[in-house]
Protein backbone atom coordinates (compact mmCIF):
# COMPACT_ATOMS: atom_id res chain seq x y z
CA UNK A 1 0.00 0.00 0.00
CA UNK A 2 1.52 3.26 -1.04
CA UNK A 3 1.66 6.32 1.18
CA UNK A 4 -0.49 8.34 -1.20
CA UNK A 5 -3.42 5.89 -1.16
CA UNK A 6 -3.19 5.61 2.61
CA UNK A 7 -3.51 9.37 2.98
CA UNK A 8 -6.26 9.47 0.37
CA UNK A 9 -8.25 6.79 2.23
CA UNK A 10 -7.92 8.52 5.57
CA UNK A 11 -9.11 11.77 4.01
CA UNK A 12 -12.21 9.93 2.76
CA UNK A 13 -12.81 8.48 6.22
CA UNK A 14 -12.56 11.84 7.96
CA UNK A 15 -14.73 13.46 5.30
CA UNK A 16 -17.34 10.82 6.09
CA UNK A 17 -17.04 11.54 9.81
CA UNK A 18 -17.62 15.23 9.07
CA UNK A 19 -20.62 14.30 6.91
CA UNK A 20 -22.29 12.29 9.69
CA UNK A 21 -21.49 14.72 12.51
CA UNK A 22 -21.92 18.17 10.98
CA UNK A 23 -25.72 18.08 10.50
CA UNK A 24 -26.20 17.01 14.11
CA UNK A 25 -23.78 19.61 15.44
CA UNK A 26 -25.54 22.33 13.43
CA UNK A 27 -28.83 21.18 14.89
CA UNK A 28 -27.52 21.40 18.44
CA UNK A 29 -25.98 24.84 17.83
CA UNK A 30 -29.19 26.17 16.28
CA UNK A 31 -30.97 25.46 19.56
CA UNK A 32 -28.99 28.34 21.08
CA UNK A 33 -30.16 30.91 18.54
CA UNK A 34 -31.94 33.93 20.03
CA UNK A 35 -34.60 34.20 17.36
CA UNK A 36 -37.75 32.41 16.32
CA UNK A 37 -36.43 31.74 12.85
CA UNK A 38 -34.25 28.83 11.94
CA UNK A 39 -31.34 29.73 9.73
CA UNK A 40 -27.82 31.01 9.62
CA UNK A 41 -26.07 33.22 10.54
CA UNK A 42 -26.67 33.22 14.29
CA UNK A 43 -26.17 36.75 15.65
CA UNK A 44 -27.25 36.45 19.27
CA UNK A 45 -27.37 33.47 21.57
CA UNK A 46 -29.70 32.29 24.32
CA UNK A 47 -30.26 29.34 26.63
CA UNK A 48 -34.01 29.95 26.75
CA UNK A 49 -34.97 27.18 24.32
CA UNK A 50 -33.13 24.58 26.34
CA UNK A 51 -34.43 25.75 29.71
CA UNK A 52 -37.85 25.88 28.05
CA UNK A 53 -37.72 22.12 27.39
CA UNK A 54 -37.21 21.34 31.06
CA UNK A 55 -39.88 23.77 32.31
CA UNK A 56 -42.55 22.71 29.81
CA UNK A 57 -44.60 20.04 31.55
CA UNK A 58 -46.13 18.86 28.28
CA UNK A 59 -42.75 18.08 26.72
CA UNK A 60 -41.58 16.42 29.92
CA UNK A 61 -44.63 14.17 30.03
CA UNK A 62 -43.99 13.19 26.40
CA UNK A 63 -40.45 12.22 27.42
CA UNK A 64 -41.86 10.12 30.23
CA UNK A 65 -44.42 8.50 27.92
CA UNK A 66 -41.69 7.51 25.44
CA UNK A 67 -39.47 6.12 28.19
CA UNK A 68 -42.29 4.00 29.66
CA UNK A 69 -43.08 2.61 26.21
CA UNK A 70 -39.41 1.85 25.56
CA UNK A 71 -38.94 0.02 28.87
CA UNK A 72 -42.15 -2.00 28.65
CA UNK A 73 -41.62 -3.08 25.04
CA UNK A 74 -37.98 -3.97 25.72
CA UNK A 75 -38.97 -6.21 28.64
CA UNK A 76 -41.35 -8.17 26.39
CA UNK A 77 -38.87 -8.38 23.49
CA UNK A 78 -36.09 -9.64 25.74
CA UNK A 79 -38.28 -12.33 27.27
CA UNK A 80 -39.67 -13.60 23.97
CA UNK A 81 -36.48 -13.15 21.95
CA UNK A 82 -34.35 -15.04 24.45
CA UNK A 83 -36.88 -17.86 24.65
CA UNK A 84 -36.87 -18.25 20.85
CA UNK A 85 -33.05 -18.18 20.83
CA UNK A 86 -32.91 -20.98 23.42
CA UNK A 87 -35.31 -23.06 21.34
CA UNK A 88 -33.36 -22.54 18.11
CA UNK A 89 -29.84 -22.96 19.50
CA UNK A 90 -28.13 -26.26 18.83
CA UNK A 91 -31.30 -28.21 18.09
CA UNK A 92 -32.29 -29.86 14.88
CA UNK A 93 -36.00 -30.32 14.42
CA UNK A 94 -38.57 -30.26 11.67
CA UNK A 95 -39.52 -26.72 10.76
CA UNK A 96 -36.55 -25.09 12.48
CA UNK A 97 -35.70 -23.06 9.37
CA UNK A 98 -39.34 -21.92 9.13
CA UNK A 99 -39.39 -20.79 12.76
CA UNK A 100 -36.12 -18.97 12.24
CA UNK A 101 -37.41 -17.24 9.10
CA UNK A 102 -40.62 -16.18 10.84
CA UNK A 103 -38.63 -14.88 13.80
CA UNK A 104 -36.59 -12.61 11.52
CA UNK A 105 -39.62 -11.49 9.47
CA UNK A 106 -40.54 -8.32 11.43
CA UNK A 107 -37.01 -6.98 10.94
CA UNK A 108 -37.25 -7.37 7.16
CA UNK A 109 -40.63 -5.73 6.60
CA UNK A 110 -40.11 -2.11 5.45
CA UNK A 111 -41.19 0.43 8.08
CA UNK A 112 -44.40 1.77 6.58
CA UNK A 113 -45.71 -1.72 5.73
CA UNK A 114 -44.86 -2.99 9.19
CA UNK A 115 -46.73 -0.06 10.75
CA UNK A 116 -49.93 -0.50 8.78
CA UNK A 117 -49.86 -4.30 9.16
CA UNK A 118 -49.70 -3.78 12.94
CA UNK A 119 -52.47 -1.18 12.70
CA UNK A 120 -54.72 -3.64 10.86
CA UNK A 121 -53.88 -6.52 13.18
CA UNK A 122 -54.43 -4.39 16.28
CA UNK A 123 -57.99 -3.88 15.11
CA UNK A 124 -58.45 -7.63 14.67
CA UNK A 125 -57.14 -8.23 18.19
CA UNK A 126 -59.33 -5.44 19.54
CA UNK A 127 -56.39 -3.28 20.68
CA UNK A 128 -57.33 0.39 20.58
CA UNK A 129 -54.68 2.82 19.29
CA UNK A 130 -52.72 4.15 22.24
CA UNK A 131 -49.96 3.29 24.63
CA UNK A 132 -50.62 -0.43 24.77
CA UNK A 133 -50.78 -0.73 20.99
CA UNK A 134 -47.43 1.09 20.62
CA UNK A 135 -45.79 -1.11 23.26
CA UNK A 136 -47.11 -4.21 21.54
CA UNK A 137 -45.89 -3.20 18.07
CA UNK A 138 -42.46 -2.17 19.34
CA UNK A 139 -42.15 -5.42 21.27
CA UNK A 140 -42.95 -7.59 18.25
CA UNK A 141 -40.75 -5.53 15.95
CA UNK A 142 -37.73 -5.80 18.27
CA UNK A 143 -37.88 -9.56 18.96
CA UNK A 144 -35.70 -10.51 15.93
CA UNK A 145 -32.83 -8.31 17.08
CA UNK A 146 -32.87 -9.90 20.54
CA UNK A 147 -32.95 -13.41 19.10
CA UNK A 148 -30.05 -12.72 16.72
CA UNK A 149 -27.84 -11.22 19.44
CA UNK A 150 -28.65 -13.89 22.04
CA UNK A 151 -28.27 -16.81 19.63
CA UNK A 152 -24.82 -15.56 18.62
CA UNK A 153 -23.78 -15.57 22.27
CA UNK A 154 -25.44 -18.94 22.97
CA UNK A 155 -23.49 -20.59 20.17
CA UNK A 156 -20.25 -19.77 22.00
CA UNK A 157 -21.37 -21.38 25.28
CA UNK A 158 -19.35 -24.60 25.72
CA UNK A 159 -21.67 -27.55 26.11
CA UNK A 160 -19.57 -28.82 29.02
CA UNK A 161 -20.78 -25.92 31.21
CA UNK A 162 -24.41 -27.03 31.34
CA UNK A 163 -23.41 -30.70 31.30
CA UNK A 164 -21.28 -30.13 34.40
CA UNK A 165 -24.21 -28.46 36.11
CA UNK A 166 -26.46 -31.38 35.23
CA UNK A 167 -23.85 -33.89 36.51
CA UNK A 168 -23.77 -32.01 39.80
CA UNK A 169 -27.50 -32.57 40.16
CA UNK A 170 -29.06 -29.43 38.72
CA UNK A 171 -32.31 -29.98 36.84
CA UNK A 172 -32.45 -28.40 33.35
CA UNK A 173 -34.26 -25.32 34.62
CA UNK A 174 -31.73 -24.64 37.38
CA UNK A 175 -28.89 -25.29 34.93
CA UNK A 176 -30.45 -22.71 32.61
CA UNK A 177 -31.03 -20.12 35.32
CA UNK A 178 -27.65 -20.46 37.01
CA UNK A 179 -25.29 -21.34 34.14
CA UNK A 180 -26.78 -20.37 30.76
CA UNK A 181 -28.50 -17.15 31.82
CA UNK A 182 -25.46 -15.57 33.55
CA UNK A 183 -23.40 -16.47 30.49
CA UNK A 184 -25.97 -14.71 28.29
CA UNK A 185 -25.99 -11.51 30.34
CA UNK A 186 -23.68 -9.43 28.07
CA UNK A 187 -25.87 -10.29 25.09
CA UNK A 188 -29.06 -9.60 27.02
CA UNK A 189 -27.81 -6.22 28.23
CA UNK A 190 -26.59 -5.26 24.77
CA UNK A 191 -29.88 -6.33 23.20
CA UNK A 192 -31.86 -4.44 25.87
CA UNK A 193 -30.13 -1.16 25.15
CA UNK A 194 -30.55 -1.73 21.45
CA UNK A 195 -34.29 -2.33 21.92
CA UNK A 196 -34.61 0.74 24.16
CA UNK A 197 -33.00 2.86 21.46
CA UNK A 198 -35.12 1.35 18.67
CA UNK A 199 -38.30 1.95 20.61
CA UNK A 200 -37.37 5.43 21.84
CA UNK A 201 -36.46 6.54 18.30
CA UNK A 202 -39.25 4.76 16.45
CA UNK A 203 -41.53 7.04 14.50
CA UNK A 204 -43.59 5.12 12.00
CA UNK A 205 -45.14 2.53 14.36
CA UNK A 206 -45.73 5.08 17.12
CA UNK A 207 -47.37 7.37 14.55
CA UNK A 208 -49.81 4.82 13.15
CA UNK A 209 -50.62 3.02 16.42
CA UNK A 210 -50.74 6.04 18.71
CA UNK A 211 -53.79 7.97 19.81
CA UNK A 212 -53.68 11.68 20.70
CA UNK A 213 -50.72 11.31 23.08
CA UNK A 214 -47.55 11.61 20.99
CA UNK A 215 -44.25 9.88 21.67
CA UNK A 216 -41.17 12.08 21.37
CA UNK A 217 -40.45 11.49 17.65
CA UNK A 218 -44.15 11.95 16.86
CA UNK A 219 -44.15 15.24 18.81
CA UNK A 220 -41.10 16.49 16.90
CA UNK A 221 -42.71 15.46 13.61
CA UNK A 222 -45.95 17.27 14.46
CA UNK A 223 -44.09 20.42 15.47
CA UNK A 224 -41.96 20.28 12.30
CA UNK A 225 -45.05 20.14 10.13
CA UNK A 226 -46.25 23.42 11.60
CA UNK A 227 -42.86 25.07 11.08
CA UNK A 228 -39.23 24.93 12.16
CA UNK A 229 -38.26 26.63 15.42
CA UNK A 230 -35.25 26.51 17.76
CA UNK A 231 -37.62 24.97 20.31
CA UNK A 232 -37.62 21.79 18.20
CA UNK A 233 -33.83 21.89 18.09
CA UNK A 234 -33.71 21.94 21.87
CA UNK A 235 -36.15 19.01 22.20
CA UNK A 236 -34.34 17.01 19.51
CA UNK A 237 -30.99 17.73 21.16
CA UNK A 238 -32.20 16.36 24.48
CA UNK A 239 -33.40 13.22 22.66
CA UNK A 240 -30.04 13.02 20.89
CA UNK A 241 -28.10 13.26 24.15
CA UNK A 242 -30.22 10.53 25.75
CA UNK A 243 -29.68 8.14 22.84
CA UNK A 244 -25.97 8.87 22.51
CA UNK A 245 -25.34 8.36 26.24
CA UNK A 246 -27.35 5.12 26.25
CA UNK A 247 -25.49 3.88 23.20
CA UNK A 248 -22.02 4.64 24.49
CA UNK A 249 -22.85 3.15 27.85
CA UNK A 250 -24.14 -0.02 26.19
CA UNK A 251 -21.04 -0.30 24.05
CA UNK A 252 -18.79 0.03 27.09
CA UNK A 253 -20.71 -2.28 29.39
CA UNK A 254 -21.07 -5.09 26.84
CA UNK A 255 -17.40 -4.90 25.98
CA UNK A 256 -16.42 -5.07 29.66
CA UNK A 257 -18.73 -8.01 30.31
CA UNK A 258 -17.46 -9.76 27.20
CA UNK A 259 -13.91 -9.40 28.45
CA UNK A 260 -14.79 -10.75 31.89
CA UNK A 261 -16.50 -13.81 30.47
CA UNK A 262 -13.98 -14.49 27.73
CA UNK B 1 -16.36 -9.24 67.11
CA UNK B 2 -19.13 -7.80 69.31
CA UNK B 3 -21.01 -10.11 71.57
CA UNK B 4 -24.21 -9.60 69.60
CA UNK B 5 -22.61 -10.67 66.37
CA UNK B 6 -21.00 -13.60 68.10
CA UNK B 7 -24.32 -14.90 69.41
CA UNK B 8 -25.96 -14.46 66.02
CA UNK B 9 -23.11 -16.40 64.51
CA UNK B 10 -23.51 -19.12 67.11
CA UNK B 11 -27.25 -19.34 66.43
CA UNK B 12 -26.60 -19.80 62.71
CA UNK B 13 -24.17 -22.68 63.23
CA UNK B 14 -26.61 -24.26 65.66
CA UNK B 15 -29.50 -24.27 63.17
CA UNK B 16 -27.24 -25.53 60.42
CA UNK B 17 -26.12 -28.40 62.63
CA UNK B 18 -29.67 -29.31 63.66
CA UNK B 19 -31.10 -29.18 60.17
CA UNK B 20 -31.36 -32.39 58.14
CA UNK B 21 -28.51 -32.90 55.72
CA UNK B 22 -30.53 -32.43 52.53
CA UNK B 23 -31.76 -28.94 53.48
CA UNK B 24 -30.00 -26.20 51.58
CA UNK B 25 -30.88 -22.80 52.98
CA UNK B 26 -29.72 -20.78 49.98
CA UNK B 27 -32.20 -19.10 47.64
CA UNK B 28 -31.84 -21.79 44.99
CA UNK B 29 -31.77 -24.53 47.60
CA UNK B 30 -35.14 -23.44 48.92
CA UNK B 31 -36.65 -23.33 45.45
CA UNK B 32 -35.27 -26.70 44.44
CA UNK B 33 -36.57 -28.34 47.61
CA UNK B 34 -39.98 -26.70 47.45
CA UNK B 35 -42.40 -29.52 46.69
CA UNK B 36 -44.62 -27.76 44.06
CA UNK B 37 -41.43 -26.90 42.15
CA UNK B 38 -40.26 -30.52 42.29
CA UNK B 39 -43.63 -31.73 41.06
CA UNK B 40 -43.53 -29.21 38.18
CA UNK B 41 -39.99 -30.19 37.20
CA UNK B 42 -40.93 -33.86 37.31
CA UNK B 43 -43.87 -33.15 35.03
CA UNK B 44 -42.01 -30.95 32.55
CA UNK B 45 -38.81 -32.94 32.27
CA UNK B 46 -40.38 -36.41 32.34
CA UNK B 47 -39.26 -37.18 28.78
CA UNK B 48 -37.01 -35.26 26.37
CA UNK B 49 -39.94 -35.10 23.97
CA UNK B 50 -42.23 -33.43 26.49
CA UNK B 51 -39.44 -31.07 27.51
CA UNK B 52 -38.99 -30.03 23.89
CA UNK B 53 -42.71 -29.56 23.31
CA UNK B 54 -43.08 -27.32 26.35
CA UNK B 55 -40.08 -25.28 25.24
CA UNK B 56 -41.37 -25.00 21.68
CA UNK B 57 -45.06 -24.23 22.19
CA UNK B 58 -44.72 -20.59 23.20
CA UNK B 59 -42.21 -19.48 20.52
CA UNK B 60 -44.14 -21.25 17.77
CA UNK B 61 -47.44 -19.68 18.82
CA UNK B 62 -45.74 -16.29 19.16
CA UNK B 63 -44.16 -16.20 15.70
CA UNK B 64 -47.32 -17.51 14.05
CA UNK B 65 -49.73 -15.09 15.75
CA UNK B 66 -47.50 -12.04 16.21
CA UNK B 67 -44.99 -12.14 13.36
CA UNK B 68 -46.91 -13.87 10.57
CA UNK B 69 -50.41 -12.86 11.72
CA UNK B 70 -50.21 -9.14 10.88
CA UNK B 71 -48.92 -9.87 7.37
CA UNK B 72 -51.63 -12.47 6.72
CA UNK B 73 -54.40 -10.23 8.02
CA UNK B 74 -53.11 -7.42 5.81
CA UNK B 75 -53.18 -9.75 2.79
CA UNK B 76 -56.70 -10.92 3.71
CA UNK B 77 -58.09 -7.40 4.05
CA UNK B 78 -56.56 -6.46 0.71
CA UNK B 79 -58.98 -8.93 -0.91
CA UNK B 80 -62.14 -7.57 0.76
CA UNK B 81 -64.48 -5.02 -0.79
CA UNK B 82 -65.08 -3.28 2.53
CA UNK B 83 -63.30 -3.14 5.86
CA UNK B 84 -64.15 -2.76 8.63
CA UNK B 85 -67.32 -4.66 7.66
CA UNK B 86 -70.54 -2.75 8.15
CA UNK B 87 -72.85 -4.51 10.62
CA UNK B 88 -75.00 -7.16 9.02
CA UNK B 89 -73.21 -7.13 5.67
CA UNK B 90 -70.66 -9.84 4.96
CA UNK B 91 -67.71 -8.46 2.92
CA UNK B 92 -67.08 -10.03 -0.47
CA UNK B 93 -63.76 -11.16 -1.89
CA UNK B 94 -62.52 -9.07 -4.78
CA UNK B 95 -59.39 -8.16 -6.70
CA UNK B 96 -60.60 -4.60 -7.29
CA UNK B 97 -58.10 -3.14 -4.82
CA UNK B 98 -55.24 -4.56 -6.84
CA UNK B 99 -56.84 -3.47 -10.11
CA UNK B 100 -57.02 0.10 -8.76
CA UNK B 101 -53.24 0.17 -8.52
CA UNK B 102 -52.68 -0.51 -12.20
CA UNK B 103 -55.53 1.74 -13.26
CA UNK B 104 -54.22 5.13 -12.17
CA UNK B 105 -50.81 6.65 -12.69
CA UNK B 106 -51.02 8.63 -9.42
CA UNK B 107 -50.71 5.19 -7.79
CA UNK B 108 -48.09 3.38 -9.81
CA UNK B 109 -45.89 6.41 -10.54
CA UNK B 110 -44.88 6.76 -6.85
CA UNK B 111 -44.37 3.00 -6.78
CA UNK B 112 -41.89 3.10 -9.68
CA UNK B 113 -40.29 6.19 -8.13
CA UNK B 114 -39.87 4.45 -4.76
CA UNK B 115 -38.17 1.43 -6.32
CA UNK B 116 -35.89 3.56 -8.53
CA UNK B 117 -34.99 5.76 -5.59
CA UNK B 118 -34.24 2.78 -3.38
CA UNK B 119 -32.09 1.07 -6.03
CA UNK B 120 -30.16 4.23 -6.95
CA UNK B 121 -29.61 5.18 -3.34
CA UNK B 122 -28.39 1.67 -2.50
CA UNK B 123 -25.81 2.02 -5.23
CA UNK B 124 -24.81 5.54 -4.17
CA UNK B 125 -24.48 4.45 -0.54
CA UNK B 126 -22.30 1.54 -1.65
CA UNK B 127 -19.95 3.87 -3.56
CA UNK B 128 -19.74 6.29 -0.63
CA UNK B 129 -19.22 3.79 2.18
CA UNK B 130 -16.96 1.24 0.47
CA UNK B 131 -13.78 3.35 0.80
CA UNK B 132 -14.68 4.14 4.41
CA UNK B 133 -15.16 0.46 5.26
CA UNK B 134 -11.98 -0.39 3.36
CA UNK B 135 -9.99 2.18 5.28
CA UNK B 136 -11.31 0.94 8.64
CA UNK B 137 -10.79 -2.74 7.92
CA UNK B 138 -7.44 -2.64 6.16
CA UNK B 139 -5.55 0.54 6.99
CA UNK B 140 -6.24 1.06 10.66
CA UNK B 141 -4.46 -0.79 13.44
CA UNK B 142 -6.59 -3.09 15.56
CA UNK B 143 -6.46 -0.80 18.60
CA UNK B 144 -7.69 2.29 16.81
CA UNK B 145 -10.27 0.40 14.78
CA UNK B 146 -12.88 0.08 17.54
CA UNK B 147 -12.61 3.76 18.37
CA UNK B 148 -12.91 4.92 14.76
CA UNK B 149 -15.85 2.58 14.19
CA UNK B 150 -17.57 3.78 17.36
CA UNK B 151 -17.13 7.35 16.22
CA UNK B 152 -19.27 6.52 13.18
CA UNK B 153 -21.81 4.53 15.20
CA UNK B 154 -22.77 7.32 17.60
CA UNK B 155 -24.66 9.50 15.09
CA UNK B 156 -26.53 6.44 13.86
CA UNK B 157 -28.09 5.76 17.24
CA UNK B 158 -29.96 9.03 16.87
CA UNK B 159 -33.48 8.52 15.58
CA UNK B 160 -34.91 8.93 12.09
CA UNK B 161 -36.83 12.15 12.82
CA UNK B 162 -33.99 13.95 14.58
CA UNK B 163 -31.54 13.15 11.81
CA UNK B 164 -34.05 14.16 9.13
CA UNK B 165 -34.45 17.49 10.90
CA UNK B 166 -30.68 17.91 10.99
CA UNK B 167 -30.61 17.55 7.20
CA UNK B 168 -33.38 20.16 6.90
CA UNK B 169 -31.19 22.64 8.79
CA UNK B 170 -28.20 21.78 6.64
CA UNK B 171 -29.96 22.20 3.29
CA UNK B 172 -32.56 24.92 3.96
CA UNK B 173 -32.57 28.26 2.15
CA UNK B 174 -30.98 29.78 5.25
CA UNK B 175 -29.12 26.57 5.89
CA UNK B 176 -25.44 25.98 6.43
CA UNK B 177 -24.59 25.05 2.84
CA UNK B 178 -26.29 28.06 1.28
CA UNK B 179 -24.65 30.32 3.86
CA UNK B 180 -21.22 28.94 3.03
CA UNK B 181 -21.76 29.30 -0.71
CA UNK B 182 -22.81 32.92 -0.13
CA UNK B 183 -19.73 33.59 1.97
CA UNK B 184 -17.48 32.33 -0.77
CA UNK B 185 -19.36 34.52 -3.20
CA UNK B 186 -20.41 31.60 -5.37
CA UNK B 187 -24.11 32.45 -5.30
CA UNK B 188 -26.28 35.54 -4.78
CA UNK B 189 -29.56 33.87 -4.01
CA UNK B 190 -29.88 30.62 -2.05
CA UNK B 191 -30.15 27.42 -4.07
CA UNK B 192 -33.48 25.70 -3.27
CA UNK B 193 -32.15 22.31 -2.20
CA UNK B 194 -35.12 21.44 -0.03
CA UNK B 195 -38.25 19.53 -1.12
CA UNK B 196 -36.50 18.01 -4.12
CA UNK B 197 -35.16 14.60 -5.05
CA UNK B 198 -31.76 15.88 -4.02
CA UNK B 199 -32.68 16.71 -0.41
CA UNK B 200 -34.58 13.43 -0.10
CA UNK B 201 -31.56 11.48 -1.39
CA UNK B 202 -29.13 13.22 0.96
CA UNK B 203 -31.49 12.45 3.85
CA UNK B 204 -31.97 8.78 3.00
CA UNK B 205 -28.25 8.18 2.43
CA UNK B 206 -27.61 9.87 5.77
CA UNK B 207 -30.10 7.55 7.46
CA UNK B 208 -29.02 4.28 5.86
CA UNK B 209 -25.24 4.57 5.40
CA UNK B 210 -24.50 2.49 8.49
CA UNK B 211 -26.51 -0.50 7.22
CA UNK B 212 -24.19 -0.56 4.23
CA UNK B 213 -21.02 0.22 6.15
CA UNK B 214 -21.25 -2.59 8.70
CA UNK B 215 -21.69 -5.56 6.30
CA UNK B 216 -18.92 -4.17 4.07
CA UNK B 217 -16.66 -3.70 7.05
CA UNK B 218 -17.13 -7.25 8.31
CA UNK B 219 -16.60 -8.71 4.81
CA UNK B 220 -13.40 -6.70 4.34
CA UNK B 221 -12.15 -7.54 7.80
CA UNK B 222 -12.52 -11.27 7.10
CA UNK B 223 -10.46 -11.00 3.91
CA UNK B 224 -6.86 -12.04 4.71
CA UNK B 225 -4.22 -9.46 3.77
CA UNK B 226 -2.08 -12.23 2.27
CA UNK B 227 -4.53 -12.57 -0.65
CA UNK B 228 -3.88 -9.09 -2.00
CA UNK B 229 -0.20 -9.41 -1.13
CA UNK B 230 0.00 -12.61 -3.17
CA UNK B 231 -1.69 -10.85 -6.08
CA UNK B 232 0.81 -8.00 -5.77
CA UNK B 233 3.72 -10.50 -5.80
CA UNK B 234 2.31 -11.96 -8.99
CA UNK B 235 2.50 -8.54 -10.54
CA UNK B 236 -1.07 -7.29 -10.24
CA UNK B 237 -1.48 -3.53 -10.01
CA UNK B 238 -3.68 -1.79 -7.45
CA UNK B 239 -6.74 -1.67 -9.72
CA UNK B 240 -6.38 -5.30 -10.81
CA UNK B 241 -5.94 -6.41 -7.19
CA UNK B 242 -9.12 -4.59 -6.27
CA UNK B 243 -11.14 -5.84 -9.23
CA UNK B 244 -9.92 -9.45 -9.24
CA UNK B 245 -9.40 -10.14 -5.53
CA UNK B 246 -10.98 -7.69 -3.09
CA UNK B 247 -14.22 -6.97 -4.93
CA UNK B 248 -15.20 -10.60 -5.73
CA UNK B 249 -14.41 -11.72 -2.19
CA UNK B 250 -16.53 -8.98 -0.61
CA UNK B 251 -19.55 -9.53 -2.87
CA UNK B 252 -21.39 -11.17 0.02
CA UNK B 253 -21.06 -8.03 2.14
CA UNK B 254 -22.11 -5.89 -0.81
CA UNK B 255 -25.20 -8.06 -1.31
CA UNK B 256 -26.35 -7.89 2.30
CA UNK B 257 -25.62 -4.17 2.55
CA UNK B 258 -27.58 -3.38 -0.60
CA UNK B 259 -30.48 -5.61 0.49
CA UNK B 260 -30.71 -3.88 3.86
CA UNK B 261 -30.50 -0.37 2.44
CA UNK B 262 -33.04 -1.19 -0.27
CA UNK B 263 -35.61 -2.64 2.14
CA UNK B 264 -35.12 0.11 4.71
CA UNK B 265 -35.28 3.00 2.27
CA UNK B 266 -38.50 1.75 0.66
CA UNK B 267 -40.05 1.81 4.15
CA UNK B 268 -39.32 5.42 5.11
CA UNK B 269 -42.41 7.53 5.61
CA UNK B 270 -41.50 10.59 7.70
CA UNK B 271 -38.34 11.42 5.76
CA UNK B 272 -40.07 11.79 2.35
CA UNK B 273 -42.85 13.80 4.01
CA UNK B 274 -40.36 16.22 5.57
CA UNK B 275 -37.60 16.36 2.95
CA UNK B 276 -39.46 15.64 -0.27
CA UNK B 277 -41.87 17.71 -2.29
CA UNK B 278 -44.86 17.19 -4.57
CA UNK B 279 -42.59 15.91 -7.35
CA UNK B 280 -41.03 13.24 -5.13
CA UNK B 281 -44.10 11.54 -3.64
CA UNK B 282 -43.02 8.02 -2.79
CA UNK B 283 -45.19 4.94 -2.41
CA UNK B 284 -44.98 4.98 1.38
CA UNK B 285 -46.88 8.29 1.33
CA UNK B 286 -49.46 6.85 -1.07
CA UNK B 287 -50.04 3.88 1.24
CA UNK B 288 -50.22 6.05 4.34
CA UNK B 289 -52.84 8.24 2.64
CA UNK B 290 -55.36 5.40 2.78
CA UNK B 291 -54.98 5.11 6.54
CA UNK B 292 -55.40 8.78 7.41
CA UNK B 293 -58.96 8.93 6.15
CA UNK B 294 -61.94 6.91 7.33
CA UNK B 295 -61.54 3.15 7.58
CA UNK B 296 -63.24 2.28 4.31
CA UNK B 297 -59.99 2.86 2.39
CA UNK B 298 -58.11 0.21 4.36
CA UNK B 299 -58.50 -2.61 1.81
CA UNK B 300 -56.89 -0.49 -0.93
CA UNK B 301 -54.07 0.55 1.40
CA UNK B 302 -53.54 -3.07 2.40
CA UNK B 303 -53.45 -4.17 -1.25
CA UNK B 304 -50.88 -1.50 -2.08
CA UNK B 305 -48.73 -2.44 0.90
CA UNK B 306 -48.90 -6.10 -0.13
CA UNK B 307 -47.83 -5.21 -3.68
CA UNK B 308 -44.90 -3.23 -2.35
CA UNK B 309 -43.78 -5.88 0.13
CA UNK B 310 -43.91 -8.70 -2.41
CA UNK B 311 -42.11 -6.64 -5.06
CA UNK B 312 -39.38 -5.64 -2.62
CA UNK B 313 -38.92 -9.28 -1.55
CA UNK B 314 -38.81 -10.58 -5.13
CA UNK B 315 -36.35 -7.87 -6.22
CA UNK B 316 -33.98 -8.50 -3.32
CA UNK B 317 -34.19 -12.27 -3.87
CA UNK B 318 -33.35 -11.86 -7.58
CA UNK B 319 -30.53 -9.48 -6.69
CA UNK B 320 -29.03 -11.92 -4.20
CA UNK B 321 -29.32 -14.73 -6.77
CA UNK B 322 -27.43 -12.64 -9.30
CA UNK B 323 -24.69 -11.81 -6.83
CA UNK B 324 -24.40 -15.48 -5.93
CA UNK B 325 -24.06 -16.47 -9.58
CA UNK B 326 -21.45 -13.76 -9.98
CA UNK B 327 -19.50 -15.07 -7.00
CA UNK B 328 -19.50 -18.62 -8.37
CA UNK B 329 -18.38 -17.33 -11.77
CA UNK B 330 -15.54 -15.34 -10.27
CA UNK B 331 -14.14 -18.11 -8.11
CA UNK B 332 -14.16 -20.69 -10.90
Amino acid sequence: MTRATRIFMSVIYWAFVVYVFVPLILMVVMGFKDSKFIGFPIRSWTLDWYTGVFSDTETLSVFGYSVVIAIASTAVSIFVGTWIAVLLDGRKFMGRAVIFGLTILPALVPGIISAIAFRIYARLLGIEPGMFAIIWSHAVHNVPFVTLVVIARLSTLPKSYTEAARDLGADPFVAFARVTLPYLMPAVIGASIFCLLLSFDDFVRSFFLGSYDPTLPVLIFAKLRSGMSPEINAIATVALVITAVLGIWAERSTRRLNKENA
Amino acid sequence: MTSEAASADHARTATAANAPETTDRTFWGRIVNWSPYRALVGLVYATPRRQFLILAVFPVLWVLTQHLGPMLQMARISLLDAYPPSPGVAPNFTFDNYARFFGESIFWMPFIRSLTFAATLSFATLIITYPVAYFLARHVSRNNRMFLLLLLLIPFWVGEIVRTYAIMILLGNNGAINLMLKWFGLIDRPIPFMYTGFSLSVGIIYLTALYMLLPLYSALEKLPKSYTEAAADLGAGAWTRFRRVTLPLTLEGIASGCTLVFLISTGFYATPVLLGGPSTTVFAETIAGFFHVAGDQWPTGAAFATIMFLTALVLTAVFNRLINALRKGETK
